[in-house]
């Protein structure tokens, strides 16, 4: 598999207000690489620059934005300091953490189509299109509906199938259930799932949730300080608690309670998920074993 | 708990205008130093609820006890002495130039002399932990400082009761932990704490007692153990308990005890469990 | 969830189905009609026809409703301060100065039942047009496309900030903020808490929706904006047009050549 996003040692400080204002940087040199069809989950305590480098790969930061930056965010091939950030849409897309400036329209189809006609995509096409995302992301009903009349579980995924209908070959997503109820959370979860399984896409998701991103992600990035601070799978990162804690960041409860154990029984558990956690502890490794001592 | 009634509802009902029945007969006793989370799906109930509590909502039929006297007759600067409001969206309140006149706001409100407003503000910045930012704009600091401000706003009201409305969504861990210490606190201070929030774990943790809200009824208000243990009727309202708490769940067929609610829990009872075996 | 603005009240009826174009030209022939003709009895007549044309667009009685009680207050001024301002011809009765005559009751209710039916001209345009075909028939029409978004946005807008206007209000007075008490330019001031949370919080939404829109590809260059559901004329709203036309044309012709409908109480 190729490298879809290149982030080569990414500096970024937002505008200051007035002009002898010192800047404060954002992104302190972040180095990041993601496959073609990896699923990347990004961590990292509020503040830390999460946002911003979402921005940073569809080129919002810095085109739109202003501010100072250095380093390069190479995206499908696309410099975003130099490529117009309509053009590096069609190839990123993004979804932000709030549905209610997302639905700019007055009925899902019209926001759906909306990315479609602005890159002037013929009729036909757009219809297709817009049955396909519809269908992609369970809102096929829902079509004549009004944002007023959404769930913001039913709102997200509006927002992910007018993303999906543009076809870009990375989805992003930043904190994307953070304003939603359980319900919602599950079905904004279940929709990445599939394009995941169905379309493997390339998904980059900024979540809190440990516990989805040790279900979803191929990868786990955390970030701190503006730089990237742990690599690795969900295994590697979750297993280190005691610094994903003082970093400021929550691990899926079977990671606490297998670190918890090592420590009681000198075992060395690793789990990341519930299933593992409960085959292994009803396991020989567990209290199926056989005249265990501590 | 003291025993005493703090907030009471009497066969509550209400509609908004023009609308279905948000609230069907609603009727409860939170106790003075109670600590209750209140959990169900958007749209059940649970804000409704909770705005009658400072009168922001009157009922449409029913009746709302503060300390055993009827909210109708109150107007909303009396009842806010007694009940503080956090809403969820910080930037909903924040309007002044400085973290320290945002803090005043609500003890100015009350009336307060000039010397014990200062002191109330004061004292919030500190236990905030808000004091380097006293004089800079709230509007401008990180999302999880307007979150502090917004609540160290009301905490400065020094009401008995406080309902908080997801207080923690978008903070990360430590800034959850942080905050939950502090309501503890709050808690073991002696005031009434009333919490809203999707959060199982730090309901698990932190709330002694909970309450369930679906399709405006009372489903269950008990201690959270009791409450976590009701596995169907969670999920009929699609309610899912920490990962800990499933786990223990299903390993009791295990011999693991029934209703844990944290780690160290199951931990405590599986080092149990493995010695025994 | 109180939507005040969407207007548009979905039904199957021939004005639903005529293009968006056609209502405007609809709207501003009404427009013209009623004020070149100042007769009580055609006044009755067109809000009569007015009424007509509702129902048959299916319109439920509260959309009906609706138009009345926003306009009724205004059309009762009109006639009153015209009848009490403007006296001509003689007197039926005297109260104080002022003096109320048959005519000028007739020529106030002429003013009074203009702006009803003018309202609902336009509510019977603005009712059977949803609002991407509204700002379509605008940019048809050659309106930019982007006044067109700035519109459909602040449609679109409205009933979210009339609800953070109420969450804002909820929240200040929940720590206190009492305005009940004052009126006039005190009570905006007590308000001020509400305003200032309220421009920023618009201001931070507006960030958000910008940057929505350029995830969007919105802003393209070079490119023509298409659309999913365009606006065609079919033949029958050339035929529409056309009736329109010609009504103005014969009615202008009436009025100017022959003084039909001039005068407020006789016909010619």
């Amino acid at each position: 598999m190729s490298k879809i996003v290149s982030v080569e040692g990414l500096h970024y400080a937002y505008p200051t207000i007035h002009p002898d204002e010192e800047k404060t940087w954002v992104l302190r040199g972040v180095d990041l690489e993601v496959e073609e069809r990896e699923f990347l989950s990004i961590m990292g305590p509020t503040g830390v620059g999460k946002t911003t480098l979402c921005l940073a790969l569809n080129g919002i930061v810095p085109q739109s934005v202003g501010g100072t930056i250095r380093g390069d965010v190479i995206v499908d091939g696309l410099n975003t300091k130099r490529t117009p950030v309509p053009d590096l849409a069609q190839r990123v897309g993004v979804i932000f953490q709030e549905p209610e400036t997302q639905l700019f329209n007055m009925s899902v189809e019209s926001e759906i189509a909306f990315g479609l006609e602005s890159l002037g995509t013929p009729a036909e096409e757009i219809e297709e299109r817009v049955e396909w995302a519809l269908a992609a992301v369970g809102m096929s009903e829902f079509r004549h509906r009004s944002p007023f009349h959404l769930s913001g579980g039913q709102k997200q995924r509006t927002a992910i199938a007018a993303i999906l209908a543009m076809r870009p070959k990375i989805l992003v997503l930043d904190e994307p259930t953070a304003s939603l109820d359980p319900i919602g959370k599950t079905e904004v979860f279940s929709v990445v799932r599939e394009l995941r399984r169905q379309h493997g896409m390339t998904i980059i998701m900024v979540e809190f949730e440990s516990e989805r991103i040790a279900e979803f992600s191929d990868r786990v990035v955390v970030l701190r300080d503006g730089q990237v601070a742990l690599e690795g799978t969900p295994v590697e990162i979750f297993k280190q608690v005691p610094l994903m804690h003082e970093i400021g960041l929550a691990v899926p409860q079977v990671s606490e309670l297998a670190d918890c154990l090592n420590q009681q029984h000198a075992t060395d558990y690793v789990f990341t998920q519930l299933d593992e956690a409960y085959d292994t502890l009803t396991g020989p490794q567990g209290i199926a074993a056989k005249g265990s001592q501590q | 708990m003291t025993g005493k009634t703090c907030l009471e509802t009497r066969d509550l009902w209400f509609s908004y205008e023009d609308g279905p029945s948000a609230l069907n007969g609603i009727s409860i006793n939170i106790e003075d130093n109670e600590f209750v989370a209140i959990i169900g799906q958007n749209g059940c109930g649970k804000t409704t609820m909770v705005k009658h509590f400072n009168g922001l909502l009157r009922p449409t039929k029913g009746q709302v006890l503060l300390y055993g006297e009827d909210i109708v007759g109150q107007p909303m600067g009396t009842l806010a002495r007694t009940v503080g409001y956090v809403f969820q969206n910080p930037d909903h309140q924040i309007f002044n130039a400085t973290t320290r006149a945002e803090i005043a706001f609500g003890p100015t409100n009350l009336g307060l002399s000039e010397a014990e407003v200062r002191e109330r503000t004061d004292d919030a910045l500190e236990r905030f932990g808000l004091m380097p930012h006293a004089d800079r704009q709230p509007a401008m600091l990180g999302f999880g400082l307007r979150r502090k401000v917004s609540i160290a706003a009301v905490y400065a009201m020094q009401t008995p009761v406080l309902i908080l409305d997801e207080p923690t969504t978008g903070l990360d861990y430590k800034s959850t932990l942080e905050l939950m210490e502090l309501i503890t606190d709050l808690h073991w201070q002696g005031r009434t704490i009333i919490l809203i929030t999707h959060d199982m774990r730090i309901v698990a943790e932190y709330a002694p007692r909970c309450l369930l809200i679906c399709d405006g009824k009372i489903l269950a208000h008990d201690d959270t153990r009791s409450v976590f243990k009701q596995r169907e009727l969670l999920q009929s309202t699609h309610i899912e308990v920490p990962q800990i708490s499933e786990l223990g769940r299903r390993m009791v067929p295990h011999g693991m005890q029934n209703g844990i609610l944290t780690v160290p829990e199951f931990c405590d009872a599986y080092s149990g469990l493995k010695t025994k075996s | 969830m109180p939507i005040v603005v969407d207007l548009y009240t979905k039904r199957e009826s021939w004005v639903h189905r005529a293009d968006p174009r056609v209502k405007l030209i609809f709207v501003g022939a009404s427009l013209v009609l009623l004020l070149v003709f100042k007769n009580l009895f055609i006044m009755l007549g067109a809000l009569a026809l007015m009424h007509l044309l509702h129902w048959s667009a299916r319109m439920p009685v509260q959309k009906f409703w609706f138009i009345w009680k926003t306009l009724l207050p205004v059309g009762i001024m009109m006639t009153t301060l015209w009848v009490i301002f403007y006296p001509t011809g003689t007197p039926l009765l005297e109260i104080w100065i002022v003096k109320i005559t048959a005519l000028s009751i007739a020529q106030g209710l002429v003013l009074g039942l203009r702006i009803m039916s003018m309202a609902f001209a336009v509510f019977a345009w603005l009712y059977t047009t949803d609002q991407p075909s509204l700002v379509r028939s605008f940019v048809k029409l050659k309106m930019p496309f982007e006044w067109g978004l700035v519109l459909a946005l602040a449609l679109r807008y409205i009933p979210t900030f009339q609800g953070m206007y109420g969450i804002i209000s909820d929240a200040q007075q929940a720590r206190g903020l009492d305005y009940s008490e004052t009126k006039g330019f005190k009570r905006a001031r007590a308000m001020m808490p509400i305003f200032v949370a309220m421009v920023i919080s618009s201001l931070r939404a507006s960030d958000q929706l910008a940057k929505a829109l350029e995830s969007r590809a919105f802003g393209v260059r070079g490119v023509r904006r298409t659309t999913l559901r365009d606006i065609h004329f079919r033949p029958v709203d050339y035929a529409y047009t056309a009736i329109l036309l010609g009504v103005i044309v014969v009615s202008l012709y009436l009025n100017i050549a022959l003084d039909f409908g001039k005068h407020a109480i006789r016909l010619l």
